[in-house]
């Protein structure tokens, strides 16, 4: 007891986790970087004359990135605990309280807070920010693509965006949900404190913002010239540019299996008292399929890249036939990843709209079990599926047949999460709201996109549409049209509890409007351009293609408008919208039931559930 | 189970919400399917082969077995929207009905998903097959493809070499694909077939051309800067004119 006090005394003002923020982190990060940078141009050795990889260059970005990231983590905090473990001591409570962002106000924001509401509103930040930054580089590509002869992008240029697009989308649609409101939502809606491993849970989050860097610093010494898959051979000969997307890949996938790792742990372990299984609500089932899914994907893909490294720096030949390797080897490895990845990114977003659909509908979950069948079955057949991306790739023509089975039997559980939605929406009293729309506007995109999946699964039909346009829209279809919707609902949705303010009505309506009409627009002219035969990631096309672009383009213009009145829609509600009541939605599962602004620890006393949040409907039958 | 059946309330086909739909659903399944066939065969490219008239038939034959499905989802869409909407800030009261689940509903629903499903596997497996054996045929001509940083070349049995690809009509030729730096898409727009390029092997794939005219090849997987522009041209012309071609730029091969 003494020594605790003696601790207790010692430590206000002196811990060196007070000290430590995302300035000390930048500051460090470059330092780091500039040390090390310096240090390997002064002694790495040249290259030899006339040989045949020179990866000098390589080495020295890579180390130096490399150096920015373990400065940046230290700087941010996150080695202070795992040295303290080493010494054999542990943060003090002060310490721990002063993580947890007690009483800091709007600094702990910037700070490794371990906060479970803290990280969840910091994921928010990021997710607009990164929306933010693809949606511009969308909006060049179709710029761009607006004439047939492009011509104000060098294709160099045009490529990288193209390529930086593509990972930024990736990246930010993957957090999109689990991020936000996977971390602040779901510990209140499963009745827990926190997260089962707060620190963690900050790693997680840091570990993202210190990879945005690399990716940034990328575009500066030659860009991601290879599209997001960054197939090799094309990769290792790519400029620098490309070790900042190995780098940014490595530090995401770090991040995500921190994440994943945590909220599974979270689930499994913390739930309410009372709340078994079958009263778990359905969005915690979308969560943990999501990041369950992502635990075999993402060190699968840290691995390609990896290798990728290796190929680029230290001359292996991994993905080098000339040499022993095999291109195939990389889009194994990195389909492996890919497709569960674009699960990882759809189901909690369904799972989201599904959560929704009760509360706006006022009638329970139909068939609950069903929709847990469903994002099983999905979850389980999407690590199955991924050589449909190399139908024609050569790797294994005999393989195209079970391939086609796997794709194709995924329609089965997509359908009963179908099912699922259009039974809870029969019936029911329906309350007009944008995310209520958005479960309208999800059953039709979603059904556009999985319909012109089942065309490009078929093995014949995929020789023709492949690596065209048409596929570029069917996946804007599916992740865009079916997941950035159910995710623009949860923001709506959530943001009375994240914010304690409501959405502003009319912006959100607006935005709804103005996104998924230029969203039809945009890509229903990419699909016609696909079918006429324009290939992905063009720079110019020909001719003919123009009408169709032009509309594409014309669309693109209109989301923009629609994600910009959002935007100013998130800022002007969160500053100045009507003070949200408790339970605005009256919904009945258990974030609604704690106040804004919800305590450190969320509730006062543990709640106890005795049944599922669907019951609607009893009292009048 | 809770049923929507109760005794007062009359059979539940009888109910005007599923009269309704059960009319909606017939008229958006001839909607969709309709625009949904149109819209793929007036965009798509017209064929050049046999291989790119069976995908157009097949992507009518699963459009039109995705209609019921999609016609269905949207039919109760539209009821459901335009039953009675409650706007303002306040839930409307709730439903006064508590259906939780329907076994019989689910187990049609993923009757027909899996009988759907199936269908499209065998309708994908029959072309499939054909399409495979086409690479054995001994008896066709022989076109070895190379890509390279961005142009394509062609070389014949006879060892002409070009720029843009010759092809006689309705005579079965297999392409042996490889590249010399990174990875291509050899893409014969027109007639449906696609093979990657791969620097250290060969992949093959193979096509009946049966229409005279010009065609294109395009790149379909990007291969670095000037991945847009490699592209070029194939031109499927009768036996006759095709061995002209054949002898007259072998000739030229050896005078240069």
């Amino acid at each position: 007891m003494t020594t605790v006090m003696n601790k207790t005394v010692a430590a206000p003002g002196k811990s060196i986790i007070e000290k430590l923020n995302v300035f000390t982190a930048l500051a460090l990060g470059a330092l780091s970087a500039i040390v090390v940078w310096r240090l390997s141009l002064a002694f790495l050795p040249q290259d030899a004359d006339g040989a045949l990889i020179f990866s000098r260059e390589d080495k020295i970005t890579l180390l130096s990135m490399i150096a920015w990231f373990v400065g940046f983590m230290t700087g941010i905090g996150a080695l202070v605990g795992p040295f303290r473990w080493l010494m054999g001591k542990d943060l003090t409570h002060e310490e721990n309280m002063f993580l947890a962002g007690k009483d800091m106000g709007p600094k702990r924001y910037l700070r490794y807070t371990t906060d479970h509401k803290v990280v969840g509103i910091q994921y928010l930040f990021i997710t607009i920010l990164i929306f933010f930054l693809g949606g511009t580089l969308a909006m060049l590509i179709r710029t761009n693509l607006g004439t047939p002869t492009g011509g104000w992008l060098h294709p160099q240029a045009y490529n990288s965006i193209v390529g930086t697009h593509g990972i930024l989308m990736i990246v930010g649609t993957i957090i999109m949900v689990t991020g936000p409101f996977g971390n602040f939502i779901m510990p209140i809606m499963i009745g827990a404190r926190d997260m089962a491993f707060p620190r963690l849970n900050a790693l997680s989050f840091w570990l993202i913002v210190a990879a945005a860097v690399p990716l940034l610093w990328g575009q500066f010494i030659g860009g991601i010239t290879t599209g997001w898959s960054a197939y090799n051979p094309l990769a290792s000969q790519a400029p620098l540019g490309m070790d900042g997307y190995i780098m940014y890949i490595c530090i995401f996938a770090i991040s995500t299996m921190v994440a994943g790792a945590n909220i599974t742990t979270t689930v499994v372990k913390m739930r309410a008292k009372g709340m078994t299984w079958n009263r778990t609500p359905i969005f915690i089932y979308g969560v943990v399929a999501s990041v369950a899914l992502a635990l075999p994907a993402f060190p699968v893909f840290f691995l390609s890249q990896v290798l990728s490294a290796f190929d680029r720096a230290l001359g292996t030949s991994f993905y080098n036939t000339a040499l022993g390797g095999s291109g195939w080897l990389y889009e194994n490895l990195f389909w492996l990843m890919g497709h569960p990845e674009v699960y990882v990114i759809l189901i909690p977003s369904l799972a989201a709209l599904m959560e929704m659909a009760p509360v706006f509908t006022r009638r329970p979950l139909f068939s609950f079990n069903v929709a847990i069948m469903g994002i099983a079955g999905i979850s389980g057949l999407s690590i199955l599926v991924w050589a449909h991306h190399m139908y024609i790739s050569g790797w294994a023509p005999l393989l195209n047949a079970p391939f086609m089975l796997t794709t194709e039997l995924i329609s089965i559980p997509t359908g009963m999460l179908f099912l699922v939605l259009i039974g809870t929406l029969w019936r029911g009293r329906l309350w007009m709201t944008m995310p209520l729309m958005s479960i309208f506007a999800l059953l039709w995109n979603f059904m556009i996109g999985g319909v012109t999946g089942i065309y490009l699964s078929d093995v014949p039909a995929d020789a023709f549409l492949h690596g065209s346009m048409y596929v570029t829209a069917h996946f804007h279809y599916t992740l865009m049209g079916a997941g950035l919707t159910g995710a623009l609902a949860a923001l709506v949705y959530w943001f009375p509890k994240m914010t304690g303010r409501m959405f502003d009505k009319g912006l959100s309506w607006i935005a709804f409007w103005l996104v998924q009409i230029g969203f039809n627009i945009a890509f229903v002219g990419m699909f016609m351009v696909g079918l006429a035969g324009q290939p992905r990631r063009v720079e110019s096309y020909a001719p003919t293609f123009n009408t169709a672009n032009m509309v594409t383009t014309g669309g693109a213009y209109i989301i923009m408008a629609g994600m910009l009145v959002l935007l100013y829609g998130v800022i002007s509600s969160a500053r100045s919208g009507v003070k949200a009541p408790i339970n605005p939605w009256h919904a009945k599962t258990l974030e609604w039931t704690v106040a804004y602004p919800i305590p450190l620890e969320n509730f006062d006393v543990l709640p106890t559930v005795n049944s599922d949040p669907y019951d609607y409907g009893k009292a009048q039958s | 189970m809770t049923d929507v059946m109760t005794p007062k309330s009359p059979q539940w086909w009888k109910k005007p919400d599923v009269k309704k739909t059960a009319i909606l659903w017939v008229i958006c399944t001839a909607v969709i399917g309709f625009i949904g066939v149109e819209f793929h065969v007036r965009n798509i490219v017209s064929p050049a082969s046999e291989n790119m008239s069976s995908i157009i038939s097949l992507i009518t034959i699963f459009t039109w077995a995705a209609s019921p499905v999609a016609g269905l989802v949207t039919a109760i869409c539209i009821t459901v929207l335009t039953s009675k909407r409650h706007y303002g800030d306040n839930p409307p009261p709730e439903a006064d009905h508590e259906i939780r689940n329907s076994p019989r509903v689910t187990a049609l629903w993923v009757s027909v998903s899996g009988l759907l499903c199936l269908f499209a596997l065998i309708g994908g497996l029959i072309v499939l097959q054909h399409d495979n054996e086409g690479v054995l045929d001994t008896n066709a001509v022989q076109v070895n493809v190379t890509g390279q940083q961005w142009v394509w070349s062609f070389d014949y049995t006879n060892g002409a070499r070009s720029q843009d690809l010759y092809l006689p009509v309705n005579k079965p030729v297999v392409f042996h694909i490889t590249s010399v730096d990174v990875k291509h898409s050899f893409w014969v727009v027109q007639m449906g077939i696609k093979m990657d390029a791969n620097p250290g092997y060969t992949t093959e794939t193979a096509v009946t051309p049966d229409k005279i005219g010009v065609f294109d090849v395009r790149c379909a997987e990007l291969c670095g800067l000037l991945h847009a522009y490699m592209q070029t041209k194939v031109h499927v012309v009768s036996q006759a004119d095709y061995e002209t071609w054949l002898s007259n730029n072998a000739a030229i091969e050896k005078g240069a």
